[in-house]
């Protein structure tokens, strides 16, 4: 038992943290866009925090649970409903069967997470039960949920310890301007000195071309030093390459492995909440900071991640 | 040895041996890839090789950039030369060239001004390097080091080509593990999955390897296509010696 889907959404999918070890075989990591999110929702329902949990994108599913669980939600405010009534967001809640949860439409940011006590009951494709829609593997069927799918909950739960506890304040993501810390590299010399010192200088405008495989970006153009083109290698999540157009293509958790343009720096992983909550038509900017801030900063969020799952967790 | 360590953000380091595409500097990111894989650095999540850089993602959690790069640099002065040619692990892979799943096949004989015949001879003949897979699940980026074609891509590329096309340009050749957009010229199709996810081991050909195309005629494409689907075909493989 767990829940049937009515309607899916624009794009809901399964994603936990990623699918790695085949990326020299060219397989995609997939995963959340938006780990912060992510993790918070399955830490509030006892989950370990890289469990599968339901990604979706400006407009949520309906889903009727067909057994009881408490399930969080976090993320971007598409604005949860159950049975009509709003729900609550970051904060673990019992759904009873037979109860409907519904989405009304996105009020802040563009991705929320469902994270389901236990987890849901999807195959390991590589590891990972994350989607990947491009070469339709992972999730359910590799691809998005539609009307009439059901998933199962692995071992619902309709009690947690602390249960008063269990909720952590909202986050609210920027309407206005998205400022993306960037470490500068692999191949910042790929790029004359006038072009990284404007890449940094300009702000840009987000493009509708955004997906969970990159953000395009539409700004004065980055200017190369080169051909702009390099010897293909490998990218990592949050590589701005830059094409010899100029236009930056920030590289999301769908991108390829490799890649043949020159990728001027890299946004920082806590970041990433960001700009998976960032919208077309938003400002964006870059802010380059050093590779030990950056680092001292992703292990300042893995430590509070961990305080609040021992907070929340320990007696689980 | 001209290592250099690029940044690739706070959980990834790109490790480049050179700048120019060969087998000597392709053998060095294999090398350094199988030094890691013997003695592995804690806090490595994965490595993927490349044609010139070796990309490490880790975990800044368990080691910091400073060390890894300490470390990583032990295990290169530690690393033994791999050789790409003296010992080839060669795959056959059998080719229906032209007909309806190699349309290309005679425009690019009109191209070299040529028979169709030369261009299969051309490329089935010499074995084909995969300096690395990328791009799709499965897909290598392969060259041949002798008789390259004249031609390059086609003037406006496809929207869409089929599973197991062989497509060139140059002295390339990459077999197409799934349906998707292409400028190059398709010659042939092979009977065999480039990837099936289905399969323990899903892909068909991995860095370091060399390949073999041997054309088959429709008949015998359409019957390895069968075996293959009732999972009774055997990728035939072998070791050439050869110190040339």
């Amino acid at each position: 038992m767990g829940i049937t889907v009515e309607n899916g959404g624009i794009l809901t999918t399964v994603q936990d943290e990623g699918r790695f070890g085949n990326q020299a075989f060219g397989v995609s990591t997939s995963g959340a866009m938006d780990p912060h999110s992510f993790h918070i929702a399955n830490l509030l329902v006892g989950n370990e925090m890289t469990e599968g949990a339901l990604e979706m994108t400006f407009i949520g599913p309906t889903l009727t649970f067909t057994s009881d669980n408490i399930i969080a939600v976090t993320g971007g405010d598409l604005t949860p409903m159950l049975d009509g009534q709003p729900f609550p967001m970051y904060r673990a809640v019992l759904v009873k069967k037979g109860q409907k949860l519904m989405f009304a439409g996105a009020r802040n940011g563009s991705r929320g997470y469902i994270a389901f006590a236990g987890g849901l009951d999807i195959p390991l494709v590589m590891g990972s039960k994350s989607t990947l829609l491009r070469n339709h593997i992972g999730g359910v069927e590799g691809r998005k949920l539609e009307k009439g799918d059901s998933i199962e909950f692995t071992a619902p739960k309709t009690e947690l310890p602390n249960m008063e506890l269990r909720h952590v304040p909202a986050e609210i993501f920027p309407d206005d301007e998205v400022v993306l810390r960037v470490v500068l590299g692999p191949q910042e010399n790929e790029f004359t000195e006038e072009g990284v010192r404007k890449f940094f200088w300009y702000s840009g405008k987000i493009t509708n071309e955004f997906d969970r495989m990159g953000c395009r970006i539409e700004r004065e153009p980055v200017e190369h030093a080169g051909d702009g083109n390099i010897n293909t290698d490998g990218i990592s999540m949050g590589s701005v390459q830059v094409p010899l157009n100029g236009q930056p293509i920030i590289m999301l958790a769908d991108r390829q492995s490799t890649g043949g343009y020159p990728k001027i720096g890299t946004v920082i992983t806590v970041d990433f909440t960001k700009i998976a909550q960032a919208r077309p038509g938003q400002k964006i900017r870059f802010v380059e900071v050093s590779l030990d801030l950056a680092q001292d900063l992703y292990i300042r969020e893995l430590n509070d991640m961990k305080a609040l799952d021992e907070k929340l967790n320990s007696d689980c | 040895m001209d290592v250099k360590f690029l940044i690739a953000g706070d959980r990834a380091v790109s490790v480049e041996f050179g700048s120019v595409i060969s087998l000597e500097v392709n053998a060095k990111v294999r090398a350094l890839d199988e030094k890691l894989k013997e003695s592995p650095v804690e806090g490595m999540v994965e490595t993927v090789p490349t044609y010139c850089a070796l990309i490490v993602h880790y975990r800044p959690e368990v080691i910091r950039y400073g060390k890894l790069v300490e470390e990583l640099q032990k295990r290169i002065a530690d690393m033994h030369e791999v050789s790409t040619t003296t010992e080839k692990v060669v795959k056959e892979i059998p080719v229906y060239y032209g007909g309806e799943t190699g349309p290309d096949l005679e425009y690019c004989a009109e191209l070299e001004n040529t028979t169709t015949e030369e261009i299969i001879r051309k490329h089935s003949q010499h074995e084909y390097y995969v300096y690395m897979l990328g791009f799709a699940p499965g897909h290598p980026y392969m060259a041949r080091f002798e008789e390259p074609f004249s031609f390059k891509r086609r003037t406006s590329p496809r929207v869409k080509i089929p599973a197991r096309s062989i497509v060139v340009q140059l002295a390339l050749s990459d077999f197409i593990p799934f349906e998707q957009p292409c400028g190059w010229n398709i010659i042939g199709s092979t009977p065999l999955d480039i990837c099936n996810f289905a399969k323990d081991d899903p892909f068909l050909v991995r860095a370091g390897d060399w390949v073999k195309h041997v054309p088959v005629t429709k008949a015998e494409y359409d019957q390895i296509r069968r075996d293959v689907e009732n999972g009774t075909y055997k990728v035939k493989t072998y070791t050439l010696q050869d110190n040339g």
